[in-house]
C-alpha cells in the first residue's frame, strides 16, 4: 500500500506532500521523504556508468528503510517525485506506470497559469486525481 | 519600450516552462493533434527521438530540442535554423524567416528597435532556464537582401556556469 507520495523542486523545497494512512506518524514519513533526497541528488550527479543510464527519469528503488520501500522519478526540470510503500514486494513496471500517471497528473497541475512555479501545489484537482491514482494502486 | 518588452518575456517564460514540462511527459506518448501525412513524421520522430524519455544534460541537444520538438509544438513546424555565433563562444542563435508573432504586427516608427518576438524568447528562456541551461534570450530584425520583411532571429546566451559544466563534461 502507498503511505505517502512527495513532489519536491529543483531546489529542494517541497511542493506537494500526502500521506495515504493515519496509523503512521506523519512527521516519520516526511523525514523518510526528506532523506531520499540527499539519494536523488547522489544519483544524479554521480552518475554510475554501469548502473542506470545518465538521463533515466525513473530512477527505481532509493533505499529500502525499515518497513517502508522509497522510490524516485525526476523530470526534465528537476522536480522529483517521491513516493513511499509498504508493500514489500513490489513490481517495477507497476511503480512506473503509477509514476507515469503522477507526472501526468503534475504536468496538469503546473498548467495552470496562475499556478506559481515554485510555490506549493494547491489545486483540489491535482489532489484528488493523486488519491484517484494511490487508490487504484492499492493492490501493488 | 523596455518595459513592454520586459512582459512580453515574461509573460513567455511562463509559457515556456510549462511547455517543457508538458513536452517531456508527452515524450512516451503520441501527439494527439496530426494529419496523415504527419502521422508518419511523428511516428519517425517518437521511435528516433523519444526512447527512454531523455533529459538533455548536454548544450546541442537541448538546443535541438528546442529548435525542433518546441517549436513543432508551438508552431507546427521546425525552425528554420539553429547558428553557433561567431564572436562568441556563448551565443546561439535560432533564425526564422517570418516568425507567427511578427507576422501580422507591424511596429510603429518610433519604437525603434521593439520586437514582439520577445514573447518567443521568452518562451525560449522559460525552456531552457527550467532544463538548467540559464540564458540570456532576445530577438532580433536582420534585414535580408531582397526581401521586404526582416528575418526575426532568436539570440541566446548562455550562462557562465552552463558553458563551465559543457566543458567539463566533454571531456
Amino acid at each position: 500500500m502507498i503511505v505517502c507520495v512527495a513532489v519536491v523542486g529543483h531546489q529542494n523545497n517541497p511542493l506537494y506532500i500526502q500521506s495515504f494512512t493515519e496509523a503512521e506518524d506523519a512527521l516519520k514519513l516526511h523525514h523518510i521523504v526528506h532523506c531520499s533526497l540527499d539519494v536523488i541528488d547522489e544519483r544524479v550527479n554521480n552518475p554510475s556508468k554501469s548502473g542506470t543510464t545518465l538521463n533515466e527519469a525513473f530512477l527505481g528503488l532509493l533505499y529500502p528503510a525499515l518497513n517502508y520501500k522509497v522510490y524516485g522519478y525526476l523530470t526534465n526540470t528537476k522536480v522529483k517525485f517521491i513516493m513511499v510503500t509498504s508493500d514489500l514486494d513490489v513490481r517495477d513496471t507497476d511503480v512506473r506506470s503509477f509514476f507515469r500517471k503522477f507526472h501526468a497528473a503534475y504536468v496538469d497541475a503546473v498548467s495552470n497559469p496562475f499556478h506559481v512555479p515554485g510555490k506549493k501545489i494547491t489545486s483540489r484537482t491535482f489532489s484528488e486525481s493523486v488519491t484517484n491514482i494511490v487508490s487504484s494502486y492499492s493492490f501493488n | 519600450m523596455m518595459g513592454l518588452s520586459l512582459r512580453l518575456e515574461d509573460a513567455g517564460y511562463a509559457v515556456g516552462s510549462r511547455v517543457l514540462e508538458l513536452l517531456c511527459n508527452r515524450e512516451k506518448f503520441s501527439n494527439a493533434e496530426f494529419s496523415d501525412k504527419s502521422l508518419l513524421v511523428v511516428l519517425w520522430l517518437l521511435f528516433s527521438l523519444f526512447q527512454g524519455n531523455r533529459r538533455e544534460t548536454r548544450l546541442l541537444g537541448v538546443l535541438s530540442f528546442v529548435h525542433s520538438t518546441v517549436w513543432k509544438v508551438l508552431f507546427g513546424k521546425v525552425a528554420d535554423s539553429l547558428e553557433k555565433g561567431t564572436e562568441h563562444e556563448d551565443e546561439y542563435m535560432i533564425s526564422e524567416k517570418e516568425l507567427l508573432v511578427n507576422r501580422f504586427i507591424s511596429i510603429p516608427k518610433d519604437m525603434g528597435t521593439f520586437n514582439c518576438g520577445a514573447f518567443v524568447a521568452g518562451i525560449v528562456k522559460g525552456v531552457l532556464e527550467n532544463a538548467g541551461f540559464p540564458a540570456v534570450v532576445t530577438a532580433h530584425f536582420v534585414p535580408i537582401e531582397g526581401q521586404q520583411r526582416p528575418r526575426t532571429t532568436i539570440l541566446i546566451k548562455f550562462a557562465d556556469e552552463v558553458l563551465k559544466r559543457e566543458a567539463r563534461l566533454s571531456q
